[in-house]
Order: structure tokens, then sequence, then C-alpha cells
């Protein structure tokens, strides 16, 4: 397929990863949060096949496949499933109020653009809007990370941050190598399980609140 | 700018949406219905409910002032005016100048302030109530709409519909911008709110406690009844093709002559439809949210507009 | 024109002495004829010969000065609006007071006409003003006269802390625009505006931009833009109506008249479009305005400070579009059309929002003459026994809510229009802010239309709640003709907006140097309002009001016979649905309960307070009485008002301690300073 039509695949899939980003600051419950993380991942996996297919890259096949088996299916169900076990309450804690976040997210958008459009030289390297929507899914996911007590929505950040690294990290021409995609995805699966196994022993007595971590002082 | 709709075929399409539009309110409860397992009232229920009200008398609170009787006359009469100025079967601007999506927001503007109007007229609680929840989320919804209007306006260079139709590109492939994904979010997230459809408003409880809408209709009461109600199935019918002018500008441009005509209305049947099954999905899946809630729902929508118009211009 | 609104000053000190009434009727029959005359002489220069300026020096008063009087385009069109709503205040007045305080002084009603002319006169004046004497002279004979028409009425104490708060605002401006105005002419060396012009060509762009913070300070003041709007809630209301509805609607205007003036006429550039701060500033200053202003107007409950706050509001709006034309004029990229549009959408909303503010504020006025009661809450039902006033406000409250067909709906039309056409010029976060303030325009469109539909409904609709409210009667004749006449104007307005258009040629033509109003905005037919080429090469939108209100009319009329059913059935009346009881007016929702969702949805901007009291009788659980409080406070007030009070006050308090109260401490200290002035005259001109 031609140049354009790439980039525009890779236009329709930045909006519709922004939109996905949107609905987990907006959650008001964690299923929403996990659901439209799960739904980013799996876009993040089109992408990847996408791209494959139009530059030709094997690697990028593993990497699809990956986000796809790993990130859109594998670690939602974990964490569905420490949600069910826990029996947390469904609401997320914010920190500010959710019109407030929703407002840093837009000017964390906004900025991204600008930034992107600053680093005009590492444009052409890039297919189409790539950088800057990677850029925002990154600084939005450690936004939510930042506003949200409970650990589970966290990791939900946690997850987005990285879709948003891969995505750009995709888009390069060039192409990455694999290494680097591999390791971070195993960085992923790692905080997922440490994540789980302390929800899932520290929640039998109190709740999954990272904030009460704090209590641990001298 | 004059196009190619002549005036004729602007108010033969005007008409056609008021005749539809108890059609599609029909539809969606036939859907909901269907989806609650049970067989429903007919397609077309809505139209025998209007021509029994219509051979009604009127009941009118002693408190009523002149106001009260010319108010479903004045608010029918708005919203079919905003009918006009929506595309139906064919793109391109009209052949006379008529308006633009402003001016249809506009309409509806003054439709839903003398429905309030109105409703605050024969005293008691619930039309007060009514109208307060409803000018509460009625300034909250245009901003929202301002936004849509806007970054699909940007790129075409005028927010005349027609033209603006026309200038998306009528062919029968889509051609979305990476923009419009989310600024059809965001009109998505508005449509319930337009509409007075769950998960803002309840259009079946005659609870005061769960109404915008409905609340403001009822101390109106016969043909006055008809005519309000009349009047929010054009309203329906009038979103949902402000939502298929701006984002689903399929079917034929160019084509005069009857089959030009016919694929035209086919082409916006299919669309009302799809949106009209979207909303049905939502009110049979979703709970009404509470009042307090709904400037938050209200405020995805803004920030997937913003985010949209983002998009476009930088 | 002089003559008539002078003979009418000095008429109404003399007939004073006779008789009150004839005072009062002679007094605005001047200001009526006044008027009148002020109408010709506008549409002559706006209808005449393009670029005809209409020049008129003065009598030689000064001897370093010479007093002129210019009228150009941008001044005859001021002058238009001043004059449209003079003829109706002049018709409305003498039987407002009559009915409002049927006993007042004979000398109150001598200085109210008194005032009254001059206030007129110097406003016209103003606008007229060809140097800077005229124009600080005039502006003072403003500021002065809308005082004593504020406090000419005091029934409380209110009124007159109204007026000082007003006279010591009035004159922090009056202050800032002296500083602007004398450093020009120190460096022009003379007083009238030719000669500023062209000093002002050699100014450092660091000097122009302190020089038009200044203006745009001082007339800010005057215009009542948040964070300076302190003084309009209180004074507005403590007038008299048909004075309300002149302050409010043409006062503000020429504080307008006053920022156009310096920023595209004296302080311009000669080439290369303005200094980047200024659009912007204005453009941020006009929204928060519009927000503010629409946010406060939606918790009031006394319907002239409502009004009052409204046109904060509509200032807001206007400088939207004044902005806007700054930040767009002689950019490179776009063509000279768009900032014409700009400016006409701000000229256009100028005139709009004079017509329906006045037509707004002389309905509140004889709702107040009728029943002597300002609060909303204790009103009700009025629109059966007040039909005509009811009618006409509701007129007003669907243009100011900017509805078609009306005229409001023009001018934020034209406003969304220049909006949108900033929006696709400026790529970047620039576009992304002017779409935003589109956004917020959209949202205090939204929020007058609640804040009407309340005003109208709780005051007009429903049952009568008090004494007063159950015998009201209609208005006398005259005030119903002043209202009439404004708003036979907002139709006319809205459903041909190209008459305006017309008259808007000159001013924009002059102002801006490029096509004229009608050129843009008019250019594909009579009854067609277009947009110009768009920086995207296609044609703009095109739409047409007229064609629209036709078509209204026409479904309005189907609809009527669909109304009267298909049966002649008999029109029942029966007492209002509430579950069963006997209705009264307590079931009836209030000001304050229609307001409050929004008021809980906007607390994070309202800080409301919030008082509730329970008082039990014996047992904790047997509750007597329950008394509730709420209150909404500016909240320019608080943070920023009342600390530099407290500031001031502290720092008067520390001074005070140091008077010592004996004559030879006076003396030293009056040396001193002479001392001090004297070294610092040495060392200027050493």
């Amino acid at each position: 397929m031609s140049a354009e039509t790439v980039q525009t695949i890779i236009d329709d899939l930045g909006a519709l990863l922004l939109f996905t980003m949107i609905l987990i600051v907006a959650a008001g419950q964690i299923y929403r949060a996990i659901y439209a993380v799960a739904a980013q991942s799996l876009l993040i996996a089109i992408a990847g096949g996408v791209l494959a297919t139009s530059t030709g890259n094997k690697d990028l096949w593993v990497i699809a496949g990956l986000t796809l088996g790993v990130k859109a299916t594998l670690l939602p169900w974990v964490l569905h499933l420490v949600v069910q076990r826990m029996n947390v309450r469904r609401e997320v804690e914010p920190v500010i109020p959710v019109a407030a976040t929703l407002a840093l997210a837009v000017v964390v958008v906004v900025m991204s653009f600008h930034l992107s459009a600053s680093l005009g030289s590492v444009q052409p390297a890039i297919t189409g809007n790539a950088l800057p929507v990677g850029i925002a899914l990154t600084l939005l996911g450690v936004l939510v990370m930042a506003t949200r007590k409970t650990a589970l929505t966290q990791m939900v950040g946690l997850f987005a941050s990285e879709n948003g690294i891969f995505f750009t990290a995709m888009a390069v021409t060039q192409g990455m190598p694999l290494i680097i995609e591999i390791g971070v995805i195993l960085d992923v699966i790692l905080a997922a399980l440490v994540m789980a196994i302390i929800v899932l022993r520290v929640g039998s007595t109190v709740a999954a609140y990272i904030a009460d971590l704090d209590e641990l002082r001298g | 700018m004059t196009g190619d709709r002549p005036l004729g075929l602007v108010l033969l399409e005007m008409t056609l949406l008021v005749v539809l539009g108890p059609l599609v309110t029909g539809t969606i409860q036939k859907i909901k219905a269907r989806l609650q397992c049970r067989q429903g009232a007919g397609v077309l229920q809505p139209y025998r409910d209007l021509t029994k009200l219509l051979r009604k008398g009127t009941v009118q609170a002693d408190t009523a002032s002149d106001f009260f009787w010319l108010i479903p006359v004045l608010v029918l009469a708005a919203t079919v005016a905003a009918g006009a100025l929506v595309p139906v079967v064919r793109a391109g601007p009209p052949a006379v100048p008529l308006g633009d999506a402003l001016l249809l927001l506009g309409l509806l503007a003054l439709a839903r302030f003398l429905t309030a109007v109105g409703a605050l007229d024969a005293g008691g609680a619930f039309g007060g109530m009514g109208a307060s929840r409803e000018m509460t989320i009625a300034p909250l919804v245009e901003p929202v709409l301002m936004m849509v209007v806007f970054s699909t306006a940007v790129a075409a260079g005028t927010t005349e519909l027609g033209a603006l139709a026309a200038q998306r590109g009528t062919s029968w492939l889509l051609a979305w911008h990476a923009a419009d994904f989310l600024g059809f979010a965001a009109m998505l997230v508005l449509l319930p709110a337009e509409t007075g459809r769950i998960p803002v408003d309840n259009p079946d409880t005659h609870l005061e406690l769960t109404m915008l809408h409905e609340g403001m209709l009822l101390e109106h009461s016969g043909p006055g009844l008809g005519c309000m109600m009349l009047a929010s199935h054009t309203r329906q019918i009038v979103t949902l093709g402000l939502v298929a002018a701006l984002f689903f500008p399929v079917g034929p441009a160019d084509r005069a002559g009857a089959t030009g005509l016919l694929l035209g209305t086919g082409a916006f049947a299919a669309k009302i439809l799809v949106l009209a099954t979207f909303l049905a999905l939502v009110e049979s899946s979703y709970a009404k949210l509470r009042l307090f809630r709904v400037p938050q729902y209200l405020g995805v929508g803004f920030v997937c507009a913003l985010i949209a118009l983002a998009l476009r211009i930088l | 024109m002089a003559a008539c609104y002078g003979a009418g000053a000095l008429l109404s000190l003399l007939l004073a002495r006779w008789s009150g009434r004839l005072a009062l009727g002679v007094s605005h029959l001047a200001a009526f004829a006044g008027a009148v005359v002020g109408l010709g002489v506008s549409l002559g220069v706006l209808l005449g010969a393009p670029g005809r300026t209409l020049t008129q020096p003065l009598p030689v008063l000064f001897p370093f000065a010479r007093l002129s009087l210019s009228v150009d385009g941008l001044s005859a069109y001021f002058l238009f609006v001043i004059s449209l709503v003079a003829v109706a205040a002049a018709v409305y007045g003498p039987a407002y007071l009559r009915a409002h305080s049927p006993d007042a002084a004979l000398a109150r009603q001598a200085a109210q006409g008194l005032a009254l002319n001059v206030f007129l006169g110097s406003m016209a004046f103003l606008c007229c003003a060809g140097d800077a004497l005229t124009f600080l002279f005039c502006w003072e004979g403003m500021t002065l006269a809308s005082y004593v028409l504020v406090v000419s009425d005091d029934r409380d104490g209110e009124n007159a802390r109204a007026g000082l708060l007003y006279m010591v605002m009035a004159h922090g401006g009056t202050a800032l625009l002296l500083v602007a105005f004398l450093t020009l002419t120190e460096r022009s060396g003379a007083f009238d505006f030719a000669a500023l012009r062209v000093a002002a060509r050699e100014l450092d762009p660091a000097t122009r931009t302190t020089l038009f913070l200044l203006a745009f300070g001082g007339f800010a003041v005057k215009a009542g833009v948040v964070p300076l709007h302190v003084w309009l809630p209180r004074a507005h209301p403590a007038a008299p109506s048909h004075v309300s509805a002149l302050m409010s609607g043409v006062m503000l205007k020429v504080a307008i008249y006053g920022i156009l003036r310096f920023a595209f006429d004296l302080l311009a550039p000669v080439a290369g479009p303005l200094p980047f701060s200024w659009g912007w500033i204005v453009l941020f200053v006009g929204t928060t305005s519009a927000v503010l202003g629409v946010l406060y107007a939606l918790q009031q409950h006394d319907l002239k400070r409502l009004l009052a706050f409204h046109s904060v509001e509509n200032i807001g709006i206007i400088l939207i579009g004044v902005g806007l034309a700054m930040i767009l004029w002689r950019q490179e990229g776009v063509g000279d059309a768009l900032a014409t549009v700009a400016l006409t959408a701000a000229l256009l909303h100028t005139v709009n929002h004079a017509a329906f503010k006045g037509l707004l504020f002389l309905g509140a006025g004889s709702v107040l003459c009728r029943t002597h009661v300002r609060n909303m809450e204790e009103l009700g039902g009025l629109a059966r026994r007040m039909p005509w006033t009811a009618g006409l406000f509701l007129l007003g409250a669907v243009a100011i809510s900017a509805l078609p067909p009306l005229n409001g709906f023009v001018s934020e039309w034209l406003t969304f229009q220049a909006l949108l056409a900033g929006a696709s010029r400026f790529h970047g976060p620039a576009g992304l802010v002017i779409a935003f303030s589109a956004a917020m325009l959209a949202l205090t469109g939204g929020l007058a239309a609640a804040c009407f539909a309340k005003a109208f409904g709780v005051t007009f609709l429903g049952r009568p709640r008090t004494f007063h409210a159950e015998h009201a009667i209609e208005a006398p004749p005259s005030m119903i003709a002043g209202m009439v006449w404004l708003g036979a104007l907002c139709v006319a307005l809205g459903v041909a907006p190209g008459c305006a258009m017309r008259l808007l040629d000159a001013p924009t033509a002059e102002l801006l140097h490029g096509p004229g109003a009608s050129a843009v905005v008019m250019s594909q037919g009579p009854l067609i309002l277009s947009t110009a080429l768009m920086p995207s090469g296609t044609n703009g939108t095109a739409i047409s009001m007229t064609m629209v209100a036709a078509l209204l009319m026409s479904l309005t009329a189907i609809a009527w016979v669909l109304r009267r059913g298909l049966q002649r059935a008999t029109r029942r009346v029966a007492p209002t649905w509430t579950c069963g009881m006997q209705p009264t007016t307590r079931f009836d929702y209030t000001a304050t309960a229609f307001a409050k969702p929004l008021r809980l949805v906007f607390a994070a901007l309202y800080h409301p307070r919030r008082e509730v009291t329970r008082e039990t009788a014996g047992t904790p659980y047997v509750v007597q009485r329950i008394h509730y409080a709420g209150e909404i406070v500016d909240l320019a007030e608080t943070h920023v008002y009342h600390r530099v009070e407290r500031e001031i006050s502290a720092l008067a308090q520390a001074l005070r301690a140091r008077s010592t109260g004996r004559i030879y401490g006076y003396i030293g200290f009056v040396l001193g300073a002479l001392f001090v002035a004297l070294l610092l005259l040495g060392v200027v001109y050493g």
C-alpha cells in the first residue's frame, strides 16, 4: 500500500488512541478503564500489523503479536481477576476532580503537538502523527498514574504509557531494534505481576491503596 | 454562493423530515422493546398518538397567560424551520441562501427557550423543575456543539451544512480525517443530550424527579401537546440529520432526476436508521445519570471535540 | 444639537421654580429634540459621501488649545447609537418619574432634568470630539451628570454608597486616560487629534503599548470589564430606569468608542499590523468578562442588577469582536475583509445591545414603577396584568439570548464567523485559543438564555407572590411607546440586517482603511449576510435572516391552524396540578431554585456560602424552624478589592497616627513638599 494510505491509517489510529485515552482519564469505574486500555492495545496491535505489511519489517509482526497476546488479552484479564477477587469498590479515586484532570489532559495533548511541531527535524523519520500522539499518550498515562489513588488504575496508566512509547517506536521508518521493544514489554509484565502479588497479598486485610504505603515511615 | 438545490426541494426535504420524525421515534421504541424481550407498540404508534391528541380538547391552567396558547405554535415553527437547514437527499448549498449550522443551533435553542418559558407559565413545581434542569444542561451542550461544528467547518471554510457536505465529498466512500473520529465521538456523546434520551434524560417516564424535557410538557394538553410532541420528534430527526451532514455526507450530489432523489433518500434513511439503532442500544444499556454527573459526561465530549479541533489546526 | 441640550438643561432649572411636572416635561422634550437632531446629523454623515468628515471649530476658550468637533464615520455611528436610545428614554422618562416618585421635591426633579440633558449632551459631544480637551471635558461632564442621576433617587443610603463607588472608580479611570492623553499631547505640542496622530507615529513600540494599556485601562473601568466592573451592578440599578437604560446601553459604548479610537486611529502604526499583545489582551479580557458577567447575572434576584451584570457580559462580547479585529488587521496571509467582519460584528453588537438592553431596562422600570418591588421573588403573574410590558420584555429577552430571528443572533453569528476565520488562519495554539473563545461565547449564549428564562418566568409568569404584584396595572402609554420604539428596532435589525450594514460602511472603511462593511458582508445581495473569503480560499457562508424570518412566519401560521385542532372543542380551565393539593404561590418555582443547578455546576467559580440553622423545640428531633441563608459574593470583590481596601485602610491608619494636629507641623510639611518639588524641577531642567 502507498505511503499516503499508511500515513492516513496511522493518523486515524492515532485519533482513536487519543479517544481511548480520554476514556481512561474520564473513567468512573475500573472496568471501563480496563476495557479501554485493552481496546487501546488492540489498536496498537493493528497499527503494528499495518506498519509491518507496509515496511516489510518482520520484527513488527512479532511486536504486534506480543501486544495482542499480552497487553490486549492477558494483562487486562489479570487485572479483571484482581478486581473480581478483591471486590474493591468499582470507583476510581481521583486526587483532583475529574474535570480538572480532563482539563490537564487537553493541555498535555496541545503541548505535545506543539512540542512535536518544534522538533521538526525528526518529523520525516516517523510516519504521520505518531510522534505527537505517542508523546501525548505517554504523558497522559503518567498523568493517570499521578492523579489516581488505587493501584489498579495506576497500572492501567502504566499500560497506556507503554502503548504510547510503542506507537512512536513502531512508526519510526528505520525500524527500532527488537530487543528494546521486548525489553519494554518484559518490564511491564513484571510490573503487573508485582502489583498483582502485592494487591492480592496486602488486600486481604486492607484495601489496595498505594497511598496507604505512606504509613511505612520511620 | 448559490447552489443547486432549488427552494422547492428544500421545502420538500423539510416536510419529509417532519413526516419521518415520528417514524424514527417509533423505530427506537420498537428496538428498545425488542431488547427488553417484549413486543412493544408498532412502529407507527407515534402517528396514532398525534392524531389522537389533535382530536382532543384542551385543558389550560388557570394561572397561565395568553402566551401559553402560543408556545406550542412557536416551538413547532422554530423546530420545523431548523429542519429546512439540513441537507437530506442531496448535498450542496441551496439556491437561495437560507441558514447554516449556527442558525440551526440557534433555532433549536429558541425552541428550547420557549418551551422553558411555557413550563414556568402554568406555575407549580413540575414545570419549574423541568425548565430549570433543561436550562442547566443546555448551556453545557452548546460549547461542545460549537467545537464540533468548528472542527468540521475549519477545513471546509464554511458552516453552511449543504456546502459543508458537498465539500467533504459525497462519494460512497467515507473520507474521514483523523480528527473526524474524535469529532464523531463527541457528537455521539452529545446525541442523548440533544434528543433527550438516556443517559441524560428519560423520555418514557412521567415521574417529575427523573425528567427534563417531559417535565416541561406536563401542562400542555390536546392539540398543544400534539404540537410539542411533533416538535420533539422533529428535533430528534433534525439532530440526527445534522450528524449525518457533518460526518456521513455520502450520497449522490450531482445526479439530478428521480433516481438521484430516490438514492439520496435511501442513503439518508440508512444513516438515520444506524444512528437510531445506536440511540436505542445506548438507552437499553445504560442507566440515567444523576443530574450533576451530566456536566462530567458532557466534559468528555468537550475534550474530544477540543482535541479534534487541535488535530485539525495543529 | 448643542442648542437643544443646552436649552433643555437651562429651561429645566428655570421652570423648576414653578412646577416640577413642567420642568420634567420640558427637559425631556428638549432631550428628545436633541436626540432627533443627533440622529439626523449622524445619518447624514453615515449615508453621505464616503470619507466625509464634518469639522466644526468651537469658540476659543483657552489660549493654549483650539477646541473642535470632528464627526467622522466612527463618531457618527456612536452618535447614532446614543440618539436611538435617547429618543426612547426621553419619551419614557416623564411618565416614569411621575409614577415612580410622585412626591419628589421640586429641586430633585429640576436636578434630574438638568442632569439628563447634560448627560446626553456630553456623551454626544464626546463622540464628536476633535481634540483631547473637548474629549476630556465631555468625559468629566458625563461622569458628573450620571453621578447626579444615580444618587438622585435616594430612598436609602445604598444609592449614595453606589454613587460614591462609581465616582471613585470613574475618576481612577479618568486619571489613566489623562496620563495617556497628556503624554501624547506633550510629544505633539497640540491637543487636536490630527496632531496626536502624527506624534504617535514616532513612538517606539514599548511606549506605544504602554499608552494603549493605560488608555485601555481607563476605558475598561468605564466599560465595566471584569475585574473593573464592581461599580456597575451597584450604580446602574440605583439610577432611574430610563437613566439605567442610557447608562447601560450607551455610556458603556462610549468607552468602546474610546478604545477603538485609540487602537485603530490615534496609536496605530503607519503600516503593518498592530502590536501582538493588544488584540490578545482585549480578546482575553472580553472572553473573561462575557463568561463571568453572565455567571454572576444568573444568581441575581434583583431585576436591574441582573440586567447590569448582563451589560458586563455583552461588553465582553463586543470586546471579543474588537480584539479579533485588532489581531486580524493587516496580518499577512489574511485579507482585509476578515478584520472588517470582526469589527462589523463588534459595532453591530454595540447597536444591538443598546437596543435590547434599553428595552429590558425600560421594561424593568415599568414593572418597578407599578409594583415598587425590584426583587423578582416577590413578583409573578404580571403577564396577565401588564401584557404589553410582558410581551416587550419577552422580545428583549429573546434578543439578548442571541436567538433567531432577532438582532442579538445576527451580531453573534458574525462574531462566530470571524472567530472561525481567525481559528483557521492561525495554526498552532493561537488558533486553538480563538476556537476556545468561540466555545466560551457559545456557553455565554446558552447561559444568557437560561438567565432570561428565569427572569421572565419568575417575574411575569406563575402566580403573583405579593400584594403589589397582584394589584399591578399596565404602564402608561408613553412608557409603552418608548419600549415599542426599541422593540421595533430589535425586530428590524434582526430581520433585515442589511440596513444596519449600510450604516456601518463609514466606520469600518475609515478605521481599517479597507472595504466597507456592506461590501464584505452584503456581498451577495441585499437580504443575505455572507462572510468573506476564508483563508482556505473557499467562499464563506451565506445566510439570509429575512428568508428565515419569512419561513418562520409561514410555519407559525400552519402550526397555528394545527393548534386549533381537528375539532372545535371548548377550552377548559382548571387549576394547575399540584398532586391534589390546593395550589398556592408557594408551589411556584422560585428564582433561587431555578438557578441552583447552575450554581452547583459552577461552584468552583462562585464559592457560594451557605448557612443553615435549625431551631429545635425540646428534643433535637422536633424542628421548629429552619433558617437558610445563601450568598454569592463577587470573586473580584473579595480577592482584589477588599484586599486593596484593607491595605489602603491600614496605610491610612498608619498615616493618621502621624498627624499631630498642630499647625506649625502642617506648615513644616508644606515647606518640605515645596522644597522637594523645587529640587525635582531643578533636576529635570538641569
